[in-house]
């Protein structure tokens, strides 16, 4: 006992010794290189939008000084031909916003329909069919859009207005392509919205005698704003930066026009039309790219930033 | 009290039938708006269909097919020179010299015309054929197999517009019995002979008489000219007949050629410039259509008929018959009479043709050997082959593959494609191949050895081929290859680092307690939420100026001594893959982030509980139960980026290679480009080409997002 009693303070010393080491606060090598590695994986995407702003704000600068091209000649003309060394960005810009508006017309008031359709009306059958064919078309690549816009949307459009009128490349069957394929984004955000408005605003409606339309229309749609806007903001940048579509089926060549059956070419296209096979570096077609660019940039972030924005702060918050 | 307090307020709630009439508007206008959300849905399905619909009808449809050289010419070619080059096989243009061979011979066989035979009965012996011993009747009636009509062609309008041909024919009808003897033909039965006549007064109407005047005394119509082509068969025929009736006093010009009866019907039909035209066939529905497109109606004259006579000598005793194999067998691979037919003598046969330019001996293969080319067998293609390449050509073919140990049907699409010259040279949608077929055929009946053929454009070969310039020979194989190469490190540069990246912010970021750290972190995760909006073309942009440009050293892969010889230069699979991984990174980082987000705290707890470290709880408790989550947020990533074409475009993916990509520094492209070049062209048949490889572009997306969802299915049940 008294053997057993005076040899256990020793081992219990002994132990605590190594307890207390083991417990100390160390520098873990292993742990913090992983850290560190992983910190350094976050910071990809910070040196990435770092990279495209410098890349963008570099060569653009270069376009600037060296193209003799002025930055009002440059934000008012209306005339892009490289050959003269005219680069009005309008020539490009207002073919994109025409193709944007289009598409809106096209997608705004059909996805905010389907949007209601899912969210208030479907049943839960009908839902279970109708999501996977919205997420199929949301998952076809843009240039099979831009093969439809060529090969069908086209030639029907030429059919009911007539050959004479409509050009074979033109800014409406772009913009109408372009309306479906963000048609998808618009309902299922707006549909997201409206399904987060609880379910306690629509009793409270029904309870007061409303139709299902006058609740949906009055009591869901105003309390989901936010999200719709939201929605619908992200789309028109989506519009904007879409690509493929345009390059295919809105024309090849600068077009400053409001006639959506001319062609006409969107800033994205004619990025592709002159990059597409082999561009020489510090040409004036190279650095004006980057110009074009940067003002691509510019407008779909503004935009994105609004839409979130928006959801933050005009948000109601129920519960 | 307040009821009164507020009277305007309930004069507007309506009562009685008001009430009803407000409810039932209420309701009326419920539905309205419930049916047009409805079409609103519906609108966006048929926009899927749409889509759907209009690629399955540009891969697949009629297409006009024309031939630089007729197949047929070619299987006929390559059996006469079988039957020229046989052992034994005597051949001469001279008939007396084949007479004088298979005279006293028994061992002897040989065919020519059967007038000639007619006047050596006493020392030869027409055998029959299929049964059908050779006869006038047996000729005219199309039974003996070894017989074809001889016809000429001419129309009312012509005959009456030009009285010297009208007057022609009308001559060649009263004298060609009186000639075709010489000539070595069957004269036809005086029934068909009034047919014809018959035929020619209709024609002529009511000019018959004044062209009846002129047959007596062609010099009357001097001051107009006939022109003939058409059937070298029945060309010496007419020769005779213009002959005499030049002799009988016509004066004006007389042409007469031979260029075979398609070319002469196609003289006659389309081009207008003949009057008569030879034939040794009945025209066919599409030449009758051709001449009725340019107002003419061809009639028809039936001038007498064409036999062969197979014969041996009178001294043969074996042979009575043959079959139509059987020939083919004696004439061509036969060495011994027993050979063919175990009842004959064991001795060699010897045989006597007419020589390789006479229409008799074309006739004879056609008649007999009557094969196609996809008939042929392996050794009978390499000789086509043989015969019609160059021999550079045909050594090149020999080292991709010997030629004798390739497949029947590979050879054929060899000799289709490099011989026969096949050319696509118009094309249909599926609807209009279903429904303009008329119109299509009508097309396709004016191209000169057109042929109408369905086509898939979306085959096995067009998988396995590399590009070419040539919608039908085009494939997709480069691209195919560099599409794989291009996500294959894709994945394996954004998937570390993007789930790398979910980790810190999930796990690290919320415990970190330096200020300007928490702040870093805050930026980290806005600005990935706004990388996400940025548009793809942007990084193209950025992966231009950065990964092909600013780093050509690495990229071409000159800093390692592996670039590509042809191009050296930045535009290669691994510049385009870390553009395509920058652009994924957000999408995986957030996918990832949700599913980390979705591991229950209580797991690592436990795992901290138990004494171990943070990245030992990650590594251990923490991603395990994350990966499904992250695999499918990786999945729709990669399908994201197998799409993507705007961005590559930039960078600058070939538009035009053949060879498959061999390592990150080849030169590449990618289906979705491909799919752009092939949309961009104007010809319909790239149109064609690329509804095939978005149908193949689509299969590999559907099977990867129905992959994603199977593996989100499957582990979601286990998580929750």
């Amino acid at each position: 006992m008294a053997v057993g009693a005076s040899s256990r303070p020793e081992v219990t010393s002994q132990t605590d010794v190594d307890i207390k080491t083991q417990l100390r606060k160390h520098p873990r090598v292993g742990e913090t290189l992983i850290e560190t590695f992983l910190f350094v994986c976050g910071a990809v995407s910070i040196l990435t939008t770092i990279g495209i702003v410098f890349v963008l704000a570099k060569e653009s600068l270069l376009f600037f000084t060296s193209g003799g091209v002025s930055l009002t000649e440059f934000f008012t003309g209306t005339v892009w031909q490289p050959a003269i060394g005219k680069f009005g960005i309008w020539a490009l810009m207002n073919a994109t916003f025409m193709v944007t508006t289009i598409a809106m017309v096209v997608a705004l008031p059909l996805g905010l329909a389907v949007a209601i359709y899912l969210s208030e009306y479907a049943s839960l059958r009908v839902r279970s069919i109708l999501k996977p064919v919205l997420e199929v078309l949301a998952g076809i690549p843009t240039v099979v859009y831009g093969y439809f816009a060529l090969t069908l949307m086209t030639p029907v459009l030429r059919e009911i207005f007539g050959d004479d009128v409509v050009q074979i490349y033109n800014t409406a069957a772009a913009g109408i392509v372009v309306g479906i394929l963000i048609l998808p984004l618009v309902s299922s955000m707006a549909e997201d919205a409206l399904s987060a408005v609880p379910d306690s605003l629509r009793q409270a409606a029904f309870g007061l005698g409303a139709t299902k339309l006058e609740t949906a229309t009055r009591i869901v749609l105003p309390a989901a704003t936010s999200g719709i806007a939201a929605a619908f903001i992200v789309a028109i940048s989506r519009a904007i930066g879409e690509t493929m579509i345009v390059a295919i089926a809105a024309g090849a060549g600068p077009n400053f026009t409001f006639n959506p059956f001319n062609a006409a070419e969107t800033m994205t296209g004619h990025i592709v039309r002159i990059s597409g096979g082999d561009l020489s570096y510090d040409s004036i077609d190279y650095n004006s790219i980057f110009a074009i660019g940067l003002v691509l940039f510019c407008i779909t972030l503004v935009l994105n930033i609004i839409s979130r924005y928006v959801v933050a702060h005009f948000r109601e918050e129920y519960e | 009290m307040s009821q009164e307090t507020q009277p305007s307020d309930i004069g507007q709630y309506p009562e009685g039938d008001n009430l009803k009439h407000f409810i039932e508007n209420r309701k009326r206008g419920g539905l309205v708006w419930r049916v047009s959300f409805q079409i609103a849905t519906i609108l966006a399905i048929l926009a899927l269909i749409a889509l759907l619909y209009n690629i399955i009808n540009g891969a697949f449809g009629y297409v006009a097919i024309q031939n630089k050289v007729d197949p047929n010419s070619l299987v006929l070619a390559m059996e006469e020179n079988q039957m020229l080059s046989s052992s034994g096989t005597v051949s001469s243009e001279d008939d007396n010299e084949l007479v004088d061979g298979i005279e006293g011979n028994p061992n002897a066989i040989g065919f020519f015309g059967y007038a000639y035979y007619n006047d050596n009965r006493d020392k030869l012996k027409a055998i029959s054929v299929d049964g059908q011993a050779p006869s006038r009747e047996t000729a005219e009636s199309g039974d003996y197999p070894l017989a074809r009509p001889l016809f000429i062609y001419s129309a009312a309008d012509i005959m009456q517009e030009n009285p010297a041909i009208g007057a022609f024919v009308d001559y060649y009808l009263t004298n060609v019995n009186s000639v075709i003897e010489d000539v070595g033909y069957f004269p036809i039965s005086d029934d068909l002979l009034n047919e014809a006549t018959t035929a020619w007064s209709a024609a002529a109407g009511e000019q018959a008489d004044a062209l009846q005047a002129y047959t007596a005394n062609p010099a009357e119509v001097s001051d107009h000219d006939i022109s003939i082509s058409g059937s070298s068969t029945v060309y010496p025929l007419t020769r005779q007949l213009a002959i005499q009736f030049r002799r009988a006093g016509f004066q004006g010009g007389l042409d007469l050629q031979q260029t075979g009866t398609t070319a002469g019907f196609r003289a006659f039909c389309e081009d207008m410039t003949t009057g008569i035209s030879n034939a040794s066939r009945p025209i066919n529905r599409a030449e009758i259509e051709a001449c009725e497109s340019n107002k003419r109606t061809p009639v028809e004259f039936r001038v007498g008929t064409d036999a062969l006579a197979v014969v041996v000598s009178s001294e043969n005793t074996f042979l009575e018959n043959v079959t139509k194999d059987e020939l083919r067998q004696i004439f061509t691979s036969a060495e011994t009479w027993s050979e063919v037919n175990p009842d004959w003598p064991n001795e060699p046969i010897e045989r006597f043709i007419p020589g390789a330019d006479s229409g008799t001996l074309d006739f004879f293969a056609e008649t007999v050997f009557d094969r196609q080319l996809e008939a042929l067998t392996e050794p009978e293609l390499i000789e086509i082959l043989k015969a019609n390449l160059s021999t550079g050509l045909l050594r090149r073919f020999d080292a991709e593959a010997p030629l004798v140990e390739r497949s029947q049907p590979e050879l054929v699409d060899l000799v289709l494609e490099r011989v026969v010259e096949q050319q696509v040279v118009q094309s249909w949608e599926l609807t209009e191949s279903i429904f303009d077929r008329a119109e299509i055929e009508e097309t396709v009946a004016a191209i000169p050895q057109g042929e109408l053929q369905w086509r898939s454009w979306l085959t096995p070969a067009f998988l396995v081929t590399p590009q070419s310039s040539t919608p039908e020979l085009a494939g997709i194989r480069t691209a195919l290859f560099g599409t794989l190469w291009v996500i294959a490190i894709t994945i394996l540069v954004a998937l570390p680092v993007g789930v790398g990246a979910a980790i810190y912010l999930e796990e690290y970021a919320i415990m970190v307690a330096n200020p300007t750290l928490r702040r870093i972190n805050a930026i980290i995760q806005t600005n990935i939420n706004n990388l996400a909006g940025v548009p793809s073309i942007i990084y193209g942009i950025l992966g231009l100026a950065i990964f092909v440009r600013a780093i050509e050293p690495i990229t071409s892969g000159m800093l390692f001594g592996v670039s590509d010889p042809t191009t050296a230069n930045g535009r290669t699979i691994i510049s385009a893959s870390l553009t395509l991984a920058l652009l994924i990174l957000p999408l995986i980082i957030i996918n990832a982030q949700e599913a980390i987000r979705a591991v229950p705290n209580s797991l690592r707890q436990a795992g901290m509980g138990l004494g171990a470290t943070r990245w030992q709880t990650i590594w251990s408790h923490v991603l395990p139960s994350a990966i499904p989550g992250i695999l499918t947020g990786n999945i729709l990533a990669m399908s994201r980026a197998i799409g993507e074409t705007a961005p590559l475009v930039v960078i600058g993916a070939s538009t035009f290679i053949t060879v498959d990509p061999t390592g990150p520094f080849s030169k590449f492209t990618v289906l979705p480009i491909q799919i752009y070049q092939w949309t961009s062209r104007p010809q319909a048949e790239f149109r064609n080409i690329a509804a095939a490889a978005i149908i193949v572009l689509l299969i590999l997306l559907l099977t990867l997002n129905a992959s994603a969802v199977l593996l989100r299915n499957r582990y979601s049940r286990r998580l929750s």
